[in-house]
């Protein structure tokens, strides 16, 4: 579904990424990891060719993905962002409508499908009650519940997500991650987000992708990745696993 | 839902367009020499007839009224579609043409333009405005975008320093040039009272034009409005519109500059009224600010030329009544974010 070949991306003269490569696999739910500055959301915004990535680097069904116009590269990559600015009150409803964008030309205003879509995705992330209220009035939750709502109505195949679970409590923190797990399993999405909590990621997600010191120090199965060794090396913190009710989790000494 | 928008949009521009009518039927009857509206359909009527003498009420009302009335709709429509749009750009409800500073620019070409000799047409002078304009948009923009986010106070900043850096160099133009002094000020106080027919044919088609480019970005301007790396990945060619957007509103704000001069604070006042009304989706906000943007610079030039009868107030110090107690209103409250 996603394949990187020799990614390398630098700000400037600062070198964020080098050499990467790796390949994502349809209906992956896969947690980029790694401490601060590791070049986590960079390679996220690589992937969603938000940033000016070369030619041949990232392969998004096999083809190239500058090859894709923006539109229908917005067709096949769904990207929430960490931030949302809100200068201008736009409802939720607007908001989620937004993600129909690339499927519109200029001057097309919502056809019927649109709006049966809009009040589908926004059922599914439970925020079809909260349609008129402005995202500048919302919790945390709900507003990331929103943003997902956006990016669902995208019908995208792949979800990129920067930091979902940050800002909120732990309740909304389950909530979204199991919205999340739902979504790639009944929908086969393909989805990679940016997660900081190990034990979260560990107990819904498939995959992970860890990067260290600009470069991917291991890719594979969750639960192999996330051993007291590589916490040790990777995040500088003593923690060992155990299994609590026939879930393994970490505990840090 | 959907029916129910797009009805509310009808309505909506009907009622605008009618009070538009009003105030253009009320702006054509006022002023110096009085007109009723019995006189005003009688001197229409007579152009259509072809027949009888011109009087001298027949030539104030078309060669005088008629035209100043015309502009005013075009240049306050324009201005106004200019605010709606860089508000959008900059992701910033505090910005218009006047407090970024690019209506200076376009004056300070007028100015050059005039010393150079090259006023005899308004195209002329347009295209000078519109050079300089150009580059006080690209300079402001570059130095706004600095760092990720657009800062409110990097924006307001960059566009008082523009605003003092320009009137700088035409107060120094206009010093050794005296001559050409009174011809100067002109364009950086406002005025629609040299208003003709050949000011409309020049800045008319400006207008239309930069009218539908801004219509027909309308939902991109939208995505734009929540930040740029969202909109791209929303299917938005992000570089390619702001460039086309800031040309043609450029484009429009130097010719309505090269036709009246400076007019503040149109652009900010007309596009945050009309989203107090119907919210922020600017394909309700920019076919709006046509119509309600021409009518109030109307009105405001009507003001101007009556309230004080014989003797004339610059519009731009009615729109700055109107506009700068509003700006502070809008600072005061995004004072957070700043």
């Amino acid at each position: 579904m996603i394949e990187v070949k020799n990614l390398s991306y630098a700000y400037g003269k600062k070198q964020i990424l080098n050499d990467m490569s790796f390949g994502i696999a349809k209906g992956d739910f896969c947690a980029i990891m790694g401490p601060n500055g590791c070049g986590k959301t960079t390679l996220l915004k690589c992937i969603a060719n938000l940033l000016p990535v070369k030619a041949n680097t990232v392969f998004i069904n096999g083809k190239d993905s500058t090859s894709y116009t923006i539109k229908m590269l917005a067709r096949q990559i769904a990207f929430v962002p960490q931030h949302t600015p809100q200068d201008f009150e736009f409802s939720a409803f607007e908001t989620v409508q937004m993600g129909r964008n690339p499927y519109q030309t200029h001057l097309q205003n919502e056809s019927q499908k649109d709006w049966d879509i809009v009040e589908e995705c926004m059922k599914q992330t439970n925020t079809w009650h909260l349609r008129f209220a402005p995202l500048s009035e919302m919790s945390g939750g709900e507003k990331q519940r929103v943003l997902l709502a956006r990016a669902l109505a995208q019908q995208t195949p792949i979800m990129l997500l920067d930091e979902p679970l940050s800002n909120l409590d732990i309740s909304h923190q389950f909530e979204i991650i199991k919205l999340l797990r739902n979504i790639s399993l009944n929908e086969k999405k393909t989805i990679l987000l940016i997660v900081h909590d190990l034990n979260m990621a560990m107990r819904y997600c498939q995959s992970l992708l860890l990067l260290h010191n600009r470069n991917i120090v291991y890719h594979g199965d969750i639960n192999k990745g996330l051993t007291p060794q590589n916490i040790k090396d990777y995040f500088g913190v003593d923690a060992i696993k155990e299994n609590i009710n026939n879930q393994p989790q970490i505990i840090y000494k | 839902m959907k029916a129910n928008r797009l009805q509310s949009k009808r309505i909506g521009l009907a009622i605008l367009t009618l009070l538009m009518l009003v105030a253009v039927l009320l702006s054509l009857m006022v002023g110096v020499s009085h007109f009723t509206i019995g006189e005003i359909f009688s001197i229409i009527g007579q152009c259509f007839s072809a027949e009888g003498e011109t009087s001298v009420a027949d030539t104030v009302f078309w060669n005088l009224r008629m035209p100043r009335v015309v502009l005013c709709l075009l240049v306050g429509a324009a201005l106004s579609v200019c605010g709606a749009s860089y508000q959008s750009i900059f992701r910033n409800p505090l910005t218009d043409p006047y407090i970024l500073g690019i209506s200076s620019g376009a004056s300070l070409g007028a100015a050059i333009s005039i010393l150079m000799g090259w006023e005899s047409t308004l195209v002329g002078i347009g295209a000078t405005a519109l050079a300089t304009a150009l580059l006080t948009v690209l300079l402001i923009y570059k130095i706004a975008s600095i760092g990720n986010r657009m800062h409110t106070s990097t924006l307001l900043l960059t566009g008082v320093c523009f605003t003092f850096l320009i009137t700088a160099v035409i107060s120094f133009l206009m010093v050794l040039n005296q001559d050409k002094m009174e011809r100067i000020i002109f364009w950086t106080m406002g005025s629609f009272a040299t208003a003709s027919w050949s000011d409309v044919v020049a800045v008319a088609p400006c207008v239309v034009v930069g009218i539908c480019v801004a219509i027909y970005y309308s939902k991109d301007l939208n995505l734009l409005l929540v930040g740029s790396e969202t909109a791209k990945s929303l299917g938005v060619d992000v570089e390619k519109i702001k460039k086309h957007l800031l040309f043609f509103t450029t484009l429009m704000v130097a010719f309505a500059v090269s036709s009246c001069g400076v007019i503040g604070f149109v652009g900010l006042i007309v596009p945050h009224c009309i989203r107090l009304v119907v919210g922020p989706d600017n394909r309700l906000v920019i076919p709006y600010s046509i119509f309600v943007g021409g009518t109030f610079l109307l009105v405001c030039d009507t003001l101007a030329r009556t309230v004080l009868q014989p003797a004339e107030l610059p519009v731009g110090s009615i729109t700055a009544l109107a506009g700068a107690p509003m700006f502070i209103y809008l600072l005061y409250k995004s004072k957070k974010q700043l």
